[in-house]
């Protein structure tokens, strides 16, 4: 699968235009992982930090409480359901609640917000955990990731999934209430970490190694042992057969220099050459769950193509105002 | 988490035994002995001729009770929430009796007595945490202090001298004693049986005499020796002299251990010679001459003879431990001998500032004896009030009339009661005695649970005492040698009470009243038992026929401060294996905790002697006899700080500590970190820090927010700090687990990366991420109770006046509940209404606001319903105000590195691992080590990360490679703690030193150093901005000289002041400096008379019609014609001048005392227009 992506480039100039690749992996609904090819570091950091920050998402944002008798005090179980992570596939097609017209923000459209309510007594002398599967949602396409995953995976293959819980919010004793609304909007992690659809996304430059078979040649298999040793990941190994020294995993190279280090501790330098390949990127995407970790990719180049579009919206009409505008609403 | 029991705790416990079982022994029997050793007041009437004998017995103490309710118990939350204090009735029987009559006996209630948590008499003694809990206490509550108006408050642990001990001692002050005295002494503090004390000082005269002194209500009085050894037995001076010259021997001069030298013939002549010339030469003679001399000293002897006045002076005040005159008179004996090795070069002088010569004051005890002058006081009160009033006119009592007498003593009985209370609660002595103690404030602290090494610290801590703190010499402060494995070494703060607020350490007791089955010691029947085990071996008792030898052929024996015998030097290194073999048998009734001071023979050392002691409030601490080993699995020795000068104790890590052969090491520490405290026990690897670095973890650590209490839903502390999501450390020593610290967490473990980056993080300012903020980083509240009684407010009035309710106001609705108290959840903003309360004289409903510049979060509302019958009269209100981490906010990791918050930066922006996609919760800068040489903390990030990937706790016990472990011989003793940690990471493919390579965050390029990186336990301090910051632009002004006000309550501004002044004085930035001082402070346009100089006789006259022209952009000109000058009566020489009102105030001031101030005005240069 490739996809085009932007390269921004004025006709009038020498083209600088690049046709990026991306192949894909390894894919789950939780993790990604692909290869991003023939762009460079700015545009691979631009996308991860896009998928951090400014992929929207669904998250509490206002709660209302009506009742609380429990341990933890209001501000606490508020911000404990703002992190709860909510299935956010209608995020993109939401309104912001700022920019809604509907309403203003106060969470009665269904356009920009989703209505939660909570209401959990105990009433045994066991204690009680209140989970995000207690929190009753409005809109059965917003609810808590983990409710979603159950209700999935009992429907397919009818597994009865009694163990998994929930995130708890707060227990409860017996007499003890909990009874709020909470309002569900749309916002991206650069406001607030709630938000942020990805719970890890990081890339490494694709290593190039080049063994110096002559010299590695006069090494004893000791020697060759010891110098296979040292890289604290799994990076070269020997073969049973040859006895010759291979690359076993290029990418568990961490770049630590660990094995450059030690060969010139051997005395030997120049044994091996690693250089990172500056324009070739491995990504691993890992999702909270609020969206699928490919649709988060997706959604990421979405909202970098915005971006770029504003840029060169600025190109071509050199019109501030409307820049700043357009970069406004993003 | 299972149920938690008793014994999960225990060690917790164990460290506030010493304040609860001071107090126990109060209970048990310090008071029936403070009651013992009142002196009955004898009232005679001499109209009525008749005698009134007024004593007092069996002393009465009850639990707490309710008010009202004499049969519902009082717990101690409910006194925090009432703001009452937790005490129990308090009653004695006084008896009266007429002449020689029949006893009459009443009891009087002596009002309410202040109980210690968890003593004897506390509801909550010995409850298991269920219990505890049930009763909306901590599960871990350890008790130790008392509650006194709501607040917890107990009593400072006093560092004071060793009693009974004679101590020789060298200072100045001893020559203002009068012409004569020289500045030696020899000083004994001598305890009673109740715990009360007289400290007796042998002063050496320069002739060779010497002088005893003690204090009697504020006055010194000085009696020569040879009339006090007179009149302590029946003697002839040739027994004197030969007692005292026993110890010289011309065999020895100049041998090892001889302290005698020939001198001492020619001073017993003196002092004999002393007595000769008063013409005193019998026993009856010296008891008058001292009767005499004491009389009017003396209360209540008024009618006795002159002997009977001297022996009471003898029993009262001159060695009041001992109790027959003979071994008073052995005693002293001794003690003279003592000063004459003092004078004589030949025994070194012992320094009071050592814990060898220490002990410590314990809460039981300064209650007993205060408690005992007040009932003193209270007995020769009430008799002084009774003759007044039977001596007046009116006759309102008659001594005759019995039931008058007994009405006439209760009256003023519950101030006894008080009187206690209001000591624990202000913490002061109000004694005209002064008790025999060092200090007479400050005498209880206030125990802060603002967390819980705070609160434990309170505990532990030990005072040398306030008067120190004043004193410019720093000699007090030394950390000694002799209190190795008592007080901490870490634990003390720096500043003001460096060295004289120590900590004792976690392994150190105090000897106390009770054997290890709980039962009240018998100190007879253990001196007696020890006694006979002395003699056993060899000791030859002290019988007035004998002849007596003194060092260096036989040594003296003192058992609690008397001298029981002499023993031989050769024999006594034997005698003294043998005491510590049955001390740890605990066969022949020898004590446990028994102290053993032996001082061998020296050269120009301590005074040679075997001095054991059996004594309570003693500094005590575990260490294994080696000797003890084969016989019995018991060989945990206790050993007091005396004794411990003059053993052999060696470090348990195998070697010999450099010892000869011939001084084997008989003993042996138990653990290294035995010498530091609890808090300094728990900073990991605090053997690798640079020691300053410990001192300030062990400071921090009691500013840390943290889990303050686990009851805080209950309590009603004025102010606590909470943190919201508190983690259990990674990297912990042994000593977190065993005293439970996860029970009261205080702090996270933060992934911190030590780079440079972006400049925020230079000079301790550290980065936060703010994404690890937003989830709950280091989030935390404050809460505050206020607590409001209505009734308080006016006490003088009887009937109810105010009562909590809402007007109608519709307004308040919102804010305001029906009954005028908060809504509990509520956000009240500032200056809105709090709670509102209707006056039922002027019948006016009144809101009173909420005060301060923050949001606060109604938490908690308490109505006290035991007060008014009818109506709520006190009302506790708790709110909270969240306080998540901002810029500004003081952070710090457990080895004294601390630092402030300069950013909360974006997550995107953060530098991130390629490998894991981790980016650090915070980031400090490199420079923070090289100089604090804080290793502790990198290898504590080396072993967080091991030990979080591992998925396992990792021990960071300290010294832990000095104990040799004699069955596993580790071969990697010169490998260093890196070793082990470095394996583990690299098994997880981490680098070995713990070091990662990061890509910037904004570039998405590699960062060119590999960066140090992992998990490091942060604390969060409770220094915060929104506490601190101060910013005015314009405000309230100085009613007087106009200028701004100060104080950040008010809204003032920061004092520009005379340095800040010099410093832009320097920099020659004149115009800044009058915009500072002058424009933006004071400025003021005065009216000037021109012809007479004076600015304060401008006076306004009717502004004229004309309008002034306005000119854009500036005020409106002044018509000078608007003012004339008062003096000169006319207005044509005014001029306007700027200058500071000040100025001005300044020519008003001189004005007042007749001093005219003339200002001579120019329109030269430099003067501005």
């Amino acid at each position: 699968m490739t996809e085009k992506m932007m390269g921004g480039a004025g006709a009038s100039r020498t083209s600088y235009q690049r046709y990026p690749r991306v192949r894909i992996r390894e894919m789950k609904d939780d993790y990604l992982k692909f290869e991003l090819r023939d762009t460079d570091a700015s545009m691979a950091n631009a996308l991860r930090r896009v998928m951090l920050a400014e992929v929207p998402t669904i998250a509490i944002d206002l709660v209302e409480i009506e009742a609380n008798s429990s341990v933890l005090n209001d501000e606490f179980i508020a911000h404990r359901l703002g992190l709860i992570p909510l299935t956010s596939d209608d995020a993109m097609s939401m309104r912001f609640s700022r920019d809604c017209d509907a309403c203003d923000g106060d969470g009665q459209c269904e356009f920009c917000s989703v209505e939660f309510f909570l209401s959990v007594r105990c009433d045994s002398d066991q204690t009680l955990d209140v989970t995000s599967a207690d929190l009753q949602s409005t809109n059965p396409r917003v609810c808590p990731v983990d409710v979603a995953a159950n209700a999935l995976s009992s429907a397919a293959d009818g597994y009865d999934s009694a163990e998994q819980k929930g995130i708890i919010i707060v227990k409860l004793r017996r007499g003890q209430e909990l009874r709020l609304r909470a309002i569900a909007r749309k916002g991206i992690g650069k406001d607030h970490a709630k938000w942020s659809p990805a719970a890890t996304v990081t890339f490494m430059y694709e290593p190039q190694i080049h063994i110096n078979e002559d010299l590695m040649e006069t090494l004893t298999l000791e020697e060759k042992r010891s110098w296979v040793e040292s890289s604290p990941t799994k990076v070269f190994g020997i073969d049973p057969n040859t006895q010759q020294v291979v690359v076993v995993d290029a990418e568990a190279y961490t770049y630590d220099d660990e094995v450059i280090k030690k060969a010139e501790a051997m005395g030997k330098p120049g044994l091996i050459e690693i250089y990172p390949k500056e324009d070739s990127f491995i990504f691993t995407v890992e999702s909270t769950g609020a969206i699928k970790a490919s649709q988060l990719v997706i959604n990421a180049i979405d909202i970098l193509k915005q971006k770029l579009d504003a840029v060169r919206l600025q190109d071509e009409e050199s019109d501030m105002k409307e820049l700043t505008s357009h970069l406004g609403n993003l | 988490m299972g149920a938690t029991s008793k014994s999960d705790f225990q060690a917790l416990q164990e460290l506030f035994r010493p304040h609860i079982e001071s107090f126990d022994y109060f209970l048990d029997e310090g008071l029936e002995k403070a009651f013992l050793s009142i002196r009955p007041i004898e009232i005679s009437d001499p109209h009525a001729g008749i005698k009134l004998r007024v004593s007092l017995e069996k002393p009465q103490l009850l639990p707490p009770m309710r008010e009202g309710r004499l049969s519902e118990p009082l717990f101690p939350h409910e006194c925090r929430q009432a703001r009452i204090s937790y005490k129990g009735d308090f009653r004695a029987l006084v008896c009266f009796q007429y002449d020689e009559g029949v006893i009459v006996r009443e009891s009087i209630n002596f009002g309410h007595l202040p109980i210690m948590l968890k003593s004897k008499l506390c509801h909550l003694r010995g409850a298991d945490p269920q219990k505890l809990v049930a009763h909306k206490e901590e599960a871990t509550e350890m008790g130790g202090y008392f509650i006194c108006n709501g607040l917890e408050r107990l009593v400072r642990l006093l560092i004071i001298q060793k009693q009974n001990y004679p101590m020789s001692m060298v200072r100045k002050s001893f020559r203002n004693r009068g012409p004569g005295y020289s500045d030696k002494a020899v000083v004994m503090r001598c305890v009673r049986e109740d715990q009360s004390s007289v400290t007796l000082k042998l002063y050496y005269l320069e002739n060779g005499s010497a002088r005893l002194g003690f204090w009697i209500r504020g006055r010194e009085f000085l009696l020569p020796v040879g009339i006090v050894l007179k009149a302590l037995v029946d003697t002839n001076d040739h027994e004197i002299f030969v007692s005292l010259t026993c110890c010289y021997n011309d065999r020895y001069q100049r041998e090892k251990g001889a302290v005698a030298t020939q001198l001492i013939g020619e001073r017993a002549q003196i002092i004999l010679d002393e007595v000769r010339d008063l013409s005193l030469w019998t026993r009856s003679q010296c008891l008058k001459h001292i009767g005499e001399y004491f009389r009017p000293a003396m209360d209540g002897f008024e009618t006795e003879s002159h002997t009977t006045v001297a022996e009471a002076v003898l029993r009262d005040y001159i060695f009041v431990h001992l109790s027959s005159n003979h071994d008073k008179f052995n005693l002293l004996i001794f003690l003279l001998q003592k000063l004459y090795a003092l004078v004589d070069q030949t025994a070194a002088p012992d320094n009071p500032d050592a814990l060898q010569n220490q002990e410590i004051l314990l809460p039981g005890h300064l209650i007993t004896i205060y408690l005992k002058e007040k009932l003193q006081d209270w007995l020769k009160k009430s008799k002084r009030q009774l003759l007044d009033e039977t001596a007046k006119k009116e006759k309102n009592i008659d001594i005759k009339n019995l039931t008058q007498v007994k009405k006439f003593f209760s009256r003023s009985s519950s101030t006894i009661g008080r009187a206690i209370e209001s000591m624990l609660k202000i913490g002061r002595l109000n004694t005209a005695s002064g008790l025999d103690l060092p200090q007479r404030e400050g005498m209880t602290i206030q125990a802060e649970r603002l967390n819980f090494f705070r609160y434990l610290s309170h505990f532990r801590s030990v005072h040398r005492g306030a008067s120190f703190a004043k004193m410019r010499t720093t000699s007090v402060r030394k950390l000694l040698p002799e209190s190795w494995g008592f007080l901490c070494p870490v634990n003390t703060p720096d500043g003001e009470p460096c060295g004289l607020l120590n900590h004792m350490t976690c392994a150190c007791r105090v000897a106390s009243f009770y054997d290890s089955e709980g039962r009240v010691k018998d100190f007879l029947k253990i001196r007696m038992s020890i006694l006979s085990v002395l003699v056993g071996i060899g000791m030859t008792p002290l019988l007035p026929k004998l002849e007596r030898a003194g060092p260096p052929e036989v040594l003296h024996v003192l058992l609690d401060g008397c001298v029981v015998g002499s023993i031989s030097s050769v024999k006594i290194e034997e005698a003294v294996a043998h005491i510590r073999s049955l001390k740890l048998s605990g066969i022949c009734g020898i004590p446990e905790d028994l102290e053993v001071g032996y001082v061998p023979l020296s050269f120009g050392g301590a005074y040679p002697g075997l001095y054991m002691f059996t004594n309570s409030s003693r500094f005590i601490r575990p260490v294994r006899n080696l000797i003890q080993v084969t016989n019995g699995s018991n060989n945990i020795e206790l050993i007091g700080p005396f004794e411990q000068a003059f053993m052999e104790i060696r470090c348990p890590d195998g070697g010999n500590g450099g010892r000869r052969e011939f001084f084997p090491a008989t003993h042996e520490e138990i653990h290294p970190t035995a010498i530091l405290s609890v808090v300094a026990n728990l900073t990991p690897w605090s053997d690798h820090n640079q020691s300053p670095r410990n001192m300030y973890q062990c400071q921090m650590a009691k500013q840390t927010m943290g889990f303050s209490a686990q009851a805080l839903q209950y309590r009603a502390d004025l102010k606590s700090y909470h943190l919201q999501t508190p983690q259990s450390p990674i990297v912990r020593t042994a000593s977190y687990s065993k005293y439970c610290m996860d029970e009261f967490p205080t702090g996270t473990n933060a992934i911190v990366a030590v780079l440079a980056y972006t400049g925020y993080d230079m000079e301790d300012a550290m980065i936060l991420n703010k994404s690890s903020v937003d989830r709950g980083l280091c989030r935390g509240h404050i809460y505050q109770t206020e607590s409001i009684d209505l009734a308080n407010k006016h006490e003088k009035e009887d009937r109810l006046l105010e009562i909590f309710a809402r007007s109608n106001d519709r307004k308040l609705k919102s804010s305001i509940d029906s009954d005028g108290l908060p809504y509990v959840g509520q956000t009240i903003h500032p200056s809105e209404p709090l709670y509102s309360t209707y006056n039922t004289l002027t019948s006016f409903t009144k809101p009173t606001l909420l005060k301060g510049s923050e949001d606060v979060i109604i938490d908690y509302v308490a109505v006290d319903g035991t007060g008014s019958k009818n109506y709520m009269q006190k009302v506790n209100i708790r709110t909270r105000r969240t306080r998540n981490p901002i810029i500004g906010d003081k952070f710090s990791s457990r080895h004294g590195q601390k630092g402030v918050c300069s950013q909360m930066w974006p997550d995107v922006d953060m530098p991130f691992s390629a490998v894991t996609g981790m980016r650090p919760d915070l980031i400090i800068n490199p420079h923070a080590f090289p100089s604090r040489m804080t290793i502790g903390m990198l290898l504590e990030s080396i072993a967080a990360k091991g030990g979080s990937l591992h998925g396992k706790f990792v021990d960071a016990t300290p010294f832990s490679r000095s104990v040799c472990n004699a069955d596993e011989d580790k071969p990697s003793k010169s490998s260093s703690v890196v070793d082990e940690l470095g394996p583990m990471l690299t098994s997880y493919g981490f680098n070995y030193h713990g070091v990662e390579v990061l890509y910037s965050g904004v570039y998405g390029t590699e960062l060119t150093c590999e960066i140090f990186i992992g998990p490091v336990y942060y604390q969060r301090l409770r220094h915060m901005v929104s506490d601190k910051f101060q910013v005015r632009s314009t405000g309230t002004v100085d009613q007087i000289t106009r200028q701004p006000i100060g104080g950040r309550k008010r809204g003032g501004g920061i004092r520009f002041g005379e340095m800040e002044r010099d410093a832009i004085l320097a920099h020659g930035a004149a115009y800044l400096l009058h915009d500072r001082l002058h424009s933006c402070s004071d400025y003021h346009i005065a009216d000037v008379c021109s012809y007479c100089g004076s600015v304060l006789t401008a006076t306004v006259i009717q502004p004229q019609k004309r309008s002034v022209r306005e000119i854009h952009g500036l005020p409106p000109a002044r018509t000078p014609k608007n003012y004339i000058c008062q003096s000169c009566k006319t207005g044509k020489g005014m001029e306007t001048v700027a200058m500071p009102y000040v100025f001005k105030y300044l020519a008003a001031e001189l004005a007042a005392m007749n001093i005219k101030m003339e200002l001579q005005l120019s329109n030269q240069a430099g003067s501005c227009t």
